[in-house]
C-alpha cells in the first residue's frame, strides 16, 4: 500500500452542500466527503436513493431538513454547492447560482443535469436510460441487431457523477488560487459525448458509422466464452506476437497472423481459433498467462467475486459500513496516497441542529 | 478575462493511449500547461494507430490523437538514455505535478520513480494509474479499458438478460472513467499541498476507480450474496421502460415512464388508453405485452419524431444518437458544445468542447494537438535555459527528434 503523505485529510474544512438528492450529486460529494470535506445533505422531498444506494453513498454526510431561508443560508456558507436539480430547480428556490456568486464570490456551484442548463433539450424529462441515449455511448453497446443496450448500475448518472467531483474540485482550487469560484453547467449528454474513444471524432473526421460490435471488436480485442465463465483479450499489434506465442495453439501458429492486415481479411476465421482456444480455460489461467506474457487479458468477475478478492483485500479497497441491514462492504478511498475517513451512516436529517449550529451559528 | 482554475499549474505527462491522456486533456482545458513527453523511440501508440490514408506525416494528422491531446505541449525526450533522463528531471523541478499510465513496474525500471522525482522537486504530485495499482498480488497484470471492466465488475452487470452473456461497453469505459478521475486526484492533490506544503504519490488502479462506478452493487454482494441481475435496458422502477426499434436502418428511441401519469401520457400516445390505469406492478408484470405496443408505434417515427411528440406528451424519451448522429443533434449546437480547432497538418472537425462548461471563466479547447516534437525548443531551451546549440546534439543522439523513429515503416 502506498503510504499517504501527512495525516490531514485534504479536504478538512471544506463545507459542501449536496441538494437534489438524487445520484450523480449524491456520487460527486461521495469522494469529498471520504477525503475529509464537511459534505451536508439537504434531505430531497421524496428519497429517491434504494438502501443499497444509500450505503455507498451516504457514510459520512451530515443530513439535514432546511427551510427555504436556511438552505440559502448554507448556500452562503458552504464552499461548494453541488445539486441535480432540473434546470432552473435552483433558482426557484430563491438559489440563483449567479446571485448566490455575486453574493459569495468565491463560491463553486456544479449544477448536474441530464442535458444542461441551456438549449432546446434542457427541461426534458430523462431517466439514466434517456439521458444515456443522448450521449453516444448507448449506440455502440450491445450487438447488431439487437437494441443498443445500457450498462448496469446507471452510468449516465454515475458519469455525471464523477465527473461533477473533478470540475468541482478544480473550480475549487481555481478559487483557492485566484480568489474566484465559478458555476460549472454539467450535462450528462456531454459527458458522454466528448469521450466515443475513436469513434466519436472518427465520425466527426470521415462521417463514417460506427456499428455496435458486442463483445468483439477484432479476432484479439473482446470476451471470449471459457471454461468456468467469460474471459477477454485485448491485444494491440505490440502484444500481439506475445498472444499468439503463448497460446500454444497450432491454430493459432500461422506467422501471417502477426500480419495485422493480414489478420483482417481472416477475423472471423482467427476469431473463431481463439474462441476455442478460450474455451477450455480457466479464468485463473487466463489471468496467469496473460501476467507471465505481459498480454493484456482479462477474466468477468462480479461484484460477488470482487468482494472476496485477496487483492482488493490487500489495497485495503473496501469500506465497511454499519446499515440497517447489517454490515456492507462497499468501495472505499478511489485512490491510495491522501488520507481517507470511513464515515457512518447518519438518519435522514438526523443533523439539522448540528449543521443549522455549526454552519449558520444558531443555538441548537 | 477570468482565469482559468489551473492556470499557473504544469504538469509534465508521460502518459499514452487514452486514460492518462484523457486526464491530462482535462487539466489542460482547465488552463494547466501540460507537458506531453514522448519518446522518438517509444511515442504515444494512438499517433499512429489508424494511420491516415496517404498521409506523410501520420504521427501528426491522427484525429484519434488529435482529439485526446489538444491543449498540450509535446517535448520529445528518449527517456532510456541518461541524458534524456536528466532532462526530464529538470523538467519535474519545474513541474506541479507528474502523471503517468505505465505498467506498474516501468517508472521504476525507466529509474524515474517517486523518491527519485522527489529528489528533482520535493512537493511534487505523481500521479500513477496502472490497471491494477503498484501493489498487491494483481499489480503484474496488464489492462486496457474493456480489461478493467471485465475485472471490476462492470461487464458482468450489463447483459440483454436472456442469453447469460455479459457484455463489455461500446467503448473502453474504463480509461476515461480512469482520466476523469485521475484528473479529480491531480486537483486534489494540488488543494492538499496548498495547505500542507507536500507533495503526494497517488496510487490510482484504474480497476478500482471502474468498481466506484458501480458501487451499490457491492453492498447488494455483500450484504445479501447477490450477483448481479441482467435487465437489459429495463428498471425495476420504471416501467414500461426499453430502447424501441424506430422508422429507418438500426434507429432506437429510449422510452421511460417513471410514474403513472407519465404511463397515462404515454399510453394514450401510442395507442393504449385502454391500459392506462395499470399501476407499476401490472406495467411490469405485463412488459413485454406492453414493449409490442410501443413498438409498434415507434416503428411508424423517426426516432427524434418519436422522443419530441412524447416529450411534448409528458414522457421521458430520447433518440438513440449514434456518432454520426450526435455531431448534428440540435441540443449539442445549441449549446456549442463542438470546436473546429485549425490544425497545420490536416483538416478541422467537430471536436468535443470541454463537458467542465465553466460558465463564467468560459473553458473551451484553445489550440489544436501538438505536433511531434513541436516545442522541444520552447521547453529546453525557453523553460530549462539550454543553449540553442544543444538541440542538434540531442537530436544527433535520438534524445529528442521531430519525427518517431521507424514510424515511417509501420
Amino acid at each position: 500500500m502506498i503510504a499517504a503523505m501527512g495525516e490531514e485529510l485534504p479536504l478538512a474544512g471544506v463545507r459542501v452542500l449536496e441538494i437534489g438528492g438524487g445520484l450523480p450529486a449524491a456520487f460527486a460529494t461521495r469522494w469529498m466527503v471520504g477525503f475529509g470535506a464537511d459534505v451536508v445533505r439537504s434531505e430531497p422531498a421524496r428519497e429517491t436513493l434504494g438502501r443499497d444506494e444509500q450505503a455507498f453513498l451516504l457514510p459520512g454526510k451530515r443530513r439535514v431538513g432546511a427551510t427555504p431561508r436556511e438552505l440559502r443560508a448554507l448556500a452562503l456558507a458552504a464552499d461548494i454547492v453541488v445539486e441535480d436539480g432540473e434546470p432552473g430547480a435552483l433558482a426557484a428556490r430563491g438559489l440563483d447560482p449567479t446571485a448566490l456568486r455575486r453574493e459569495k464570490p468565491s463560491l463553486v456551484v456544479a449544477s448536474l443535469t441530464p442535458f444542461g442548463q441551456t438549449g432546446p433539450a434542457a427541461g426534458w424529462r430523462a431517466t439514466n436510460l434517456v439521458a444515456h441515449a443522448m450521449g453516444g455511448i448507448l449506440s455502440l453497446t450491445g450487438v447488431v441487431p439487437r437494441p443498443p443496450l445500457q450498462n448496469g448500475f446507471s452510468q449516465a448518472w454515475m458519469l455525471l457523477g464523477l465527473n461533477g467531483f473533478s470540475a468541482a474540485l478544480a473550480a475549487y482550487y481555481g478559487s483557492l488560487v485566484h480568489g474566484e469560484g465559478d458555476w460549472i453547467d454539467l450535462s450528462a449528454q456531454e459527458c458522454a459525448a466528448g469521450m466515443l474513444e475513436l469513434y466519436g471524432p472518427r465520425a466527426a473526421f470521415e462521417r463514417t458509422e460506427a456499428p455496435r460490435l458486442g463483445n468483439r471488436v477484432h479476432a484479439i480485442w473482446g470476451i471470449f466464452k471459457c471454461e468456468d465463465g467469460f474471459a477477454g483479450v485485448c491485444a494491440l499489434q505490440r502484444q500481439a506476437p506475445a498472444f499468439f506465442a503463448m497460446s500454444g495453439d497450432p491454430a493459432l501458429a500461422d506467422p501471417r497472423y502477426l500480419d495485422p492486415g493480414y489478420r483482417l481479411t481472416v477475423d472471423v476465421e482467427l476469431g473463431t481459433h481463439v474462441a476455442r482456444w478460450f474455451a477450455d480455460k480457466k479464468k485463473r489461467d487466463v489471468l496467469e498467462l496473460g501476467e507471465k506474457h505481459k498480454v493484456p487479458m482479462g477474466a468477468v468477475q462480479t461484484p460477488l467475486d470482487l468482494v472476496h478478492s485477496a487483492g482488493l483485500e490487500e489495497r485495503g479497497f473496501f469500506d465497511t459500513v454499519r446499515t440497517p441491514s447489517g454490515d456492507a462492504r462497499v468501495p472505499g478511498r478511489p485512490f491510495e496516497g491522501l488520507p481517507w475517513h470511513v464515515g457512518e451512516l447518519h438518519g435522514p436529517a438526523a443533523d439539522t441542529d448540528a449543521v443549522r449550529h455549526d454552519w449558520l451559528g444558531a443555538r441548537a | 478575462m477570468k482565469k482559468l482554475p489551473l492556470e499557473g499549474v504544469r504538469v509534465a505527462d508521460l502518459s499514452m493511449m487514452w486514460a492518462g491522456p484523457f486526464a491530462t486533456r482535462l487539466l489542460g482545458e482547465m488552463g494547466a500547461e501540460v507537458v506531453k513527453i514522448e519518446s522518438p523511440r517509444a511515442w504515444d501508440n494512438v499517433r499512429t494507430l489508424l494511420p491516415q490514408p496517404g498521409a506523410t506525416e501520420p504521427w501528426n494528422t491522427s484525429y484519434y490523437f488529435n482529439d485526446y491531446n489538444r491543449d498540450k505541449k509535446s517535448l520529445t525526450l528518449d527517456l532510456s538514455q541518461p541524458r534524456g533522463r536528466a532532462l526530464f528531471l529538470e523538467l519535474v523541478a519545474k513541474s506541479d505535478c507528474v502523471i503517468e499510465n505505465y505498467r506498474a513496474d516501468v517508472l521504476d525500471k525507466l529509474g524515474i520513480g517517486y523518491e527519485v522525482l522527489r529528489q528533482a522537486r520535493p512537493d511534487v504530485i505523481l500521479v500513477s494509474m496502472a490497471g491494477f495499482g503498484k501493489t498487491g498480488p494483481e499489480k503484474g497484470l496488464v489492462g486496457f479499458g474493456p480489461i478493467i471492466e471485465q475485472m471490476a465488475g462492470m461487464a458482468s452487470t450489463t447483459g440483454y438478460g436472456d442469453d447469460g452473456v455479459p457484455y463489455k461497453t461500446g467503448i473502453s469505459y474504463g480509461d476515461p472513467i480512469g482520466g476523469i478521475a485521475a484528473a479529480g486526484a491531480v486537483v486534489l492533490a494540488l488543494i492538499a499541498r496548498r495547505r500542507t506544503g507536500l507533495g503526494a504519490w497517488i496510487d490510482l488502479a484504474q480497476r478500482e476507480t471502474m468498481a466506484q462506478m458501480l458501487g451499490p452493487a457491492f453492498a447488494a454482494a455483500s450484504l445479501r450474496g447477490e450477483s448481479p441481475v441482467h435487465r437489459g435496458n429495463r428498471d425495476p422502477r420504471f416501467a414500461p421502460q426499453g430502447v424501441y426499434r424506430a422508422l429507418g436502418g438500426d434507429q432506437w428511441v429510449a422510452i421511460s415512464a417513471r410514474d403513472d401519469g407519465e404511463w397515462r401520457a404515454l399510453a394514450r400516445t401510442v395507442g393504449a388508453s385502454a391500459l392506462e390505469s395499470l399501476d407499476l406492478s401490472e406495467r411490469s408484470a405485463r412488459h413485454d405485452e406492453l414493449d409490442r405496443r410501443i413498438e409498434a408505434w415507434t416503428l411508424a417515427r423517426g426516432p427524434r419524431e418519436a422522443a419530441e411528440t412524447l416529450q411534448r406528451a409528458g414522457v421521458a424519451a430520447a433518440p438513440v444518437l449514434d456518432c454520426n448522429a450526435i455531431h448534428e443533434d440540435p441540443q449539442l449546437a445549441a449549446r456549442g458544445s463542438w470546436v473546429e480547432l485549425p490544425h497545420p497538418k490536416t483538416k478541422t472537425w467537430k471536436q468535443p468542447a470541454s463537458a467542465w462548461r465553466l460558465v463564467e471563466a468560459k473553458s473551451l479547447p484553445r489550440r489544436h494537438a501538438p505536433l511531434f516534437g513541436e516545442h522541444n525548443r520552447e521547453i529546453l531551451c525557453g523553460l530549462l535555459g539550454h543553449a540553442e546549440r544543444e538541440l542538434a546534439a540531442l537530436s544527433a543522439a535520438g534524445i529528442i527528434g521531430d519525427a518517431p523513429i521507424g514510424a515511417r515503416e509501420g
